[in-house]
């Protein structure tokens, strides 16, 4: 193994205003020459706190980042390029409207009247063919898919011939298939004498490709060794604390009583992506439905038209046995249907509001929280609080936080504590794990089941195959707008599901 | 209709079309770069009567011009810094500019002596270059060449794709390194430059005076414009030129004999303005625009 090439000695990051503990409590990390060095942890571990740091992106608050052994304090992401450091962010840092390279001319030095369009294009030709990284400079980035986009994020960092590149979390729009193709181009540039850090939390992906690993929990250094010293079970262990089953055991829960029943829906919003058919599935009482895909396939619009935000345009949708097709929002929240969502700054809380009124925001028209259409706010006061000690929300204060300033995690613990406090007998939940610590996954899981039990319905709409397949009684997989097809929970086929996923049906079958 | 007519309608035309022209292509930069600044209207008559001023106390048209340059880049100054370092909202402070300058400058015109009016001395105008048909203010060419030049800046350069990546997307213009506030504040000033000449213009040089209804609503139609272009220069010269055309209509039928016996003028007048509401609720919906627009940006 080479030199080091890059080094961060005692590196803390406390954000203000932030409680519980520093982001990053005083770490120790390097990245040699040749070698995949893995940040493995879960949400929330710090892991994209160390990487926006080492690339010039965030302050930090203590401690010393070192380049080949000399101390230097970058003060900008192109201050880390022109170190030889480069990022390839988890939201893809793209402008859609232009080309691919466009996208790499935006972070060019060169003069601000020349126009080096061709030239780009030709070094990205070379790049291409020296990394095997398919994608067409001469695209326009919003006519890309997901996997390419991200392609085009590490071509856009490439394009500099950094020494360095931090990778965080490049597999997560990704399918299992394009993710071996990433692991082969990262090999490559290791081979090339390039450092490689590597973010993820998924186990599978840090045995595929890692010469080293580092485990993060809370902010704290669990430890750093070879892959090859180490096993699945210890890692898992260090990073969650505990293994993660493949399948939860479950009593058997005897109803045939339908939560929600889907016939030929084709919700709105697909464009393009609408199949011939409709989707088509049956969801009782008493169970759980996952629903795997890469996101972008018509999960969204799925949701939004079994929860009547968005009216579909064709088909049905019956809750409880009854027709609610192109019924208002709140028919289906009276008919007993919560709604966790995906986008839960934007459609699960109102941000600016404060904890209490947006645990309340379902039920405030109900008794005891209102009388005759004045609110009663001693009584929404006691409810909160009993939400917030319930779901271990870290909420400094019912009445004076704005949800805004909350973190994803906390906000997520409200949305759960609201919309499950009543037992719904239906559940929609997309993603309804990320941005938690294990311990509230754990939590979260244990309360799925026992709401399952108690004869709720739960569709659980994920891209973490690993939370599908410990908690759904049935997996279904939905790809381009259709249900490709659903399985018993209980010894699902990975590979299966996967192929599905990646849309690459008839190989598997 | 005499060949005569076809070249006074044309040169009308083109001279109508300076004003809203400029203040177009200074708000497709701006717009490029994610700020939207409604109060285009305001710079134009700030930059009228600023003109106007500058013009006179110098003896000179051409600082007259540039008098109006300067305060139109400054106004352009202030909108960029409330809706970038300051976060504040582009539509409030767009209207303050119009609402201010209306004030102001109606204000200014009593001081002066002359409530309502004010005429710019012919020496210290534009002068204009004589063609045989006609005519013609160097201005035209000055708008023409200002409108390729900018297309070019835009499509073109290395300067270009800064500014469009600021206003597409912001976040990933400063992870690139860009300093995204500062190009945005340019984009703003840029833009008021380009609206204080066209203010500066309609007092020096094509009306050769002020009054308070001197812009005549031509910044909201400049802002019409740049929807109708989709953020392209070359189509709102064009689109400046259509509704320079009908401007011109307007005033050759208001005032030949016989044709404005049998139309009213008043309704020739309107025309411009509703050309300009169809042509803008034909395109609108189908244009596409930079995703940051309006919205200020702040990193963490």
């Amino acid at each position: 193994m080479g030199e080091i090439l890059l080094e961060a000695r005692g590196l803390s990051k406390g954000f203000p205003g932030v409680w519980e503990h520093l982001i990053l409590d005083h770490l120790d990390f390097d990245v040699r020459a040749g070698e995949v060095h893995t940040l493995l942890g879960e949400n929330g571990a710090g892991k994209t706190v160390i990487a926006n740091i080492l690339s010039g992106y965030y302050d930090k608050t203590e401690g010393e980042v070192l380049i080949r052994g000399n101390p230097v304090n970058l003060t900008s992401p192109r201050d880390g390029l022109a170190h030889g450091i480069a990022m390839v962010h988890q939201e893809l840092m793209l402008v859609p409207a232009f080309t691919v390279a466009q996208n790499v001319m935006v972070g060019l030095k060169a003069p601000a009247l020349s126009f080096g369009l061709a030239q780009v294009e030709r070094r990205l030709d070379e790049l291409v063919v020296r990394y095997g990284l398919q994608v067409d400079p001469r695209a326009r980035v919003e006519d890309l898919s997901a996997g390419e986009q991200q392609r085009v994020e590490i071509l856009k960092v490439l394009f500099h011939e950094p020494q360095v590149l931090l990778l965080d979390e490049p597999t997560s729009l990704l399918t299992p298939g394009e993710a071996d193709q990433l692991f082969v181009v990262l090999r490559a540039m290791a081979d090339e004498g390039k450092g490689i850090v590597f973010i993820s939390h998924k186990m599978r992906e840090v045995f595929a490709v890692s010469d080293r690993v580092t485990v993060l929990k809370l902010g704290k250094m669990q430890g750093t060794c070879h892959i090859s010293e180490t096993t699945e079970d210890e890692l898992t262990r260090r990073t969650f604390g505990e293994t993660v089953p493949d399948y939860m055991e479950r009593p058997a829960v005897s109803s045939d009583a339908p939560a929600i029943e889907v016939r030929e829906l084709v919700p709105k919003g697909l464009g393009s992506k609408a199949p011939a058919t409709g989707m088509s599935f049956r969801l009782r009482r008493g169970e759980i439905l996952g629903l795997a895909g890469v996101a972008g396939n018509g999960q969204t619009e799925l949701i939004e038209a079994i929860t009547g935000l968005v009216p579909p345009s064709g088909g049905e949708v019956w809750i409880l046995g009854e027709d609610l097709t192109g019924k208002t929002p709140r028919a289906f929240i009276e008919k007993g249907v919560a709604h966790i969502p995906e986008r839960r700054r934007e459609i699960g809380i109102v941000e600016q509001m404060f904890v209490a009124e947006n645990v309340a925001l379902k039920d405030y028209r109900k008794t005891p929280f209102s009388k005759k259409t004045v609110m009663n706010q001693s009584e929404i006061t006691t409810h909160a609080q009993k939400i917030v000690e319930r779901f271990n929300a870290l909420v400094p204060d019912l009445w004076q936080t704005e949800c805004r300033i909350l973190s994803g995690g906390n906000i997520q613990r409200l949305i759960l504590g609201r919309e499950t406090w009543r037992k719904p007998p239906v559940i929609i939940a997309s993603h309804p794990t990320e941005g938690l610590d294990a311990k509230a996954i754990r939590h979260t899981w244990e309360l799925f089941l026992e709401l399952r039990e108690q004869g709720s319905g739960i569709l659980l709409v994920s891209e973490d195959l690993d939370e599908i397949m410990s908690l759904s009684d049935r997996i279904g997989v939905i790809f381009e707008g259709a249900i490709v097809g659903i399985v018993e929970g209980r010894g699902a086929d990975r590979e299966l599901l996967g192929h599905w996923m990646a849309g690459t049906t008839s190989e598997a079958a | 209709m005499e060949l005569a007519h076809f070249w006074g309608i044309l040169f009308i035309s083109l001279h109508a079309m300076v004003p809203i022209t400029l203040a177009a292509i200074g708000e497709t930069i701006e717009e490029s770069a994610g700020l939207f600044n409604i109060g285009l209207e305001g710079i134009l008559l700030l930059g009228a009567l600023a003109g106007a001023l500058g013009a006179q106390a110098s003896g000179s048209a051409i600082i007259g011009l540039m008098t109006g340059i300067t305060i139109g880049a400054a106004v352009g100054l202030i909108f960029g810094v409330i809706s970038t370092t300051l976060r504040g909202s582009q539509l409030i402070s767009g209207v303050g500019i119009n609402l201010f300058a209306l004030g102001f400058v109606a204000l200014m015109l009593t001081v002066m002596g002359a409530p309502g009016f004010h005429s710019v001395a012919r020496d210290v105008q534009v002068p204009l270059i004589h063609l045989g048909v006609g005519s013609l203010s160097p201005l035209v060419i000055v708008t023409v060449i200002l409108a390729v030049a900018v297309w070019w800046l835009l499509r073109r350069t290395q300067l270009g794709i800064w500014i469009r990546a600021v206003g597409e997307n912001p976040a990933a213009a400063d992870v690139a390194g860009l300093r995204v506030n500062a190009l945005r504040l340019g984009a703003a000033i840029a833009a008021g430059a380009f609206a204080g000449l066209a203010g500066a213009y309609l007092s020096v040089d094509w009306f050769g005076a002020v009054t308070k209804e001197i812009t005549a609503g031509r910044g909201f139609i400049a802002l019409a414009i740049v929807v109708f272009s989709g953020l392209n220069p070359l189509l709102a010269l064009l689109g400046g030129f259509i509704f320079g055309f009908f401007d011109g209509l307007a005033t050759w039928v208001a005032t030949y004999p016989g044709v404005k016996d049998i139309i009213p003028w008043q309704f020739v007048a309107m025309a411009p303005y509703i050309v300009t509401l169809a042509v803008v609720a034909g395109v609108i919906g189908r244009v596409k625009f930079p995703k940051a627009l309006g919205v200020p940006y702040m990193r963490e």
